[in-house]
Parts: structure tokens; sequence; C-alpha cells
């Protein structure tokens, strides 16, 4: 049995890979700081439902077995489409404050989720009888 | 893996930075450069421009600097006849650049910098935490 398969681990390893998304258009919004009618983005709260464990995925359909695949399963997570309300004169609207905090948030958050499964893995030691 | 991904981005934010100071250093060191002769014109101050362009590699937008343009504003005049590059009228033609603008540009292009080394720093330490599960 994979590791993966554990309610548990498969939560978080997805709570996981949300947090990377994020970091990546975090960090996306504030390289473009500075660039002309550049609009920020940043992901949905993550929702787990126990009863669905996997998020719909939107990827690329295969209607022939001859097509690629793609690499990864695709982004599974949704995008928040709210607008920022603060525009500057050049038409971007990254504010780097709000871009700061979301981005210490997310590594809290993260590491959070880190010792979770460190957490999980201990217990799973504990009852092999290892110390 | 995604999160080097992230360092990428914030990295190609860095050069850009870096890419905009090097103009401003330029505008500053060359604001007092004058033409040689009469008739010619002084250092015209430079603009650097950003755009976000998609890395398909990253599938990410990154920034890049664009062309490096010139501000078309007026020079600025000053009386001094005896200056090589006076003209009939004993006025001198100095560049268009206002040291003001420049260092309220030059601390804008610092803090950017800062906030992009941030999200470096940031991602680093998640990336060891990632790692930190191995050692449990």
């Amino acid at each position: 049995m994979a590791i993966s398969n554990i309610p548990l681990f498969s939560m978080l390893r997805m709570r996981m890979q949300w947090h990377q998304e994020r970091q990546r258009l975090l960090s996306e919004n504030v390289a473009n700081a500075d660039t002309p009618q550049f609009q920020p983005r940043d992901l949905m709260p993550l929702k787990l439902d126990p009863a669905r464990p996997i998020p719909p995925v939107l990827t690329l359909a295969r209607t022939s077995p001859s097509h690629l695949a793609s690499a990864d399963g695709g982004n599974s997570f949704q995008l928040d489409r709210r607008g920022e309300f603060e525009a500057r004169p050049s038409g971007n609207s990254v504010s780097l404050e709000d871009e700061m905090m979301k981005v210490a948030a997310n590594q809290m958050d993260f590491q959070a989720v880190t010792a979770l499964y460190t957490r999980g893995l201990g217990l799973i030691k504990t009852a092999l009888g290892k110390r | 893996m995604d999160f080097l991904k992230s360092i990428a981005i914030a990295a190609s934010g860095l050069r850009a930075q870096a890419g905009r100071m090097r103009v401003i250093s330029e505008n500053i060191a060359n604001s007092d450069s004058t033409a040689q002769k009469a008739g010619s014109d002084p250092y015209r101050r430079k603009i650097p421009t950003f755009h976000a362009e998609l890395d398909r590699s990253l599938d990410a937008r990154v920034v890049a600097l664009g062309r490096v343009r010139t501000d078309p504003s007026d020079f600025q005049l000053k009386y001094e006849p005896g200056h090589p590059a006076a003209d009939a009228n004993g006025n001198v033609k100095y560049p268009n650049v206002n040291p003001l603008i420049e260092m309220t540009d030059m601390r804008e292009a610092q803090r950017s910098y800062e906030a992009n080394v941030n999200v470096i720093n940031a991602t680093r330490r998640m990336i060891q935490r990632t790692l930190d599960i191995l050692k449990a």
C-alpha cells in the first residue's frame, strides 16, 4: 500500500501542491510588480471534501490515443478571479505589501503542513514499533 | 520541481530590476554630460521599460526588460557664455535628467529587488521544510 493511499497523507500532499502552485503565482506577481497593465493572480482557498478527495482536474482531453499526454496532471486548483481594487496609473495593480504578506502566510502554512506530514510519518513509525 | 520555477520567476524579477538600476546609474552619471560643440545635443535621459512575457519552459509570465527608450522632454538651458557648447546667445543645453526623479526610481527599483529576494528566501525555506520530512 502506497503511503499516498492513506487519506491523511493524500490530503496533506494536495495541500502542499496547492501551496507550491500558490508560491509560483505569488512570485510571478512580485516579479511583475513594475510591469504596466499587469494584473496579479491568486488561488482560491483549498477546500478538502473527505467525500470527494480529488477535485475535478481541468486538463486537455485526450480524444485519440495518439495524442501526447500532458506531463503533469495539470493545474487542478481554481484561480481567484476577484480583481484588485487598487491600480496605479500604469494599469498595474500589484501591491508589494500584500504580496509579501501572502508569501509569508503561504510559507508558514506550508511549514505547518510539512510538520503535520512529519507527525503522520512518526505515527506510522510508532505503529511499526520503531522509535 | 515547481518550487524551482518560483525561484526562476523571482530571478527574472531580479534581473529586470538590476537592468533598471543600470539605466538609472547611467542617467545619474551623465547628468552633466553636455555636448562637445555648439549645436549638438547633450546626453538624453533613458527610460527602461518592462513587459511580461510567457516563458514556455516555466509556464509562467516572467518579467523582461524591454527596449530602453529615450525621454523626449526638453533639455535644461543654462547661461554659460564661456562654455564650448554654448550657442549664439550663450546658453548651454544640459541633459534632461532630474536627480530627484532618478533617486526616487532608484528607491523603487531597490524595493522591488528586495521583494523578489524575499520571495526567493521564502521559497528556499519551503524547499528546506520539504527536505526536512526526509530527516524525520
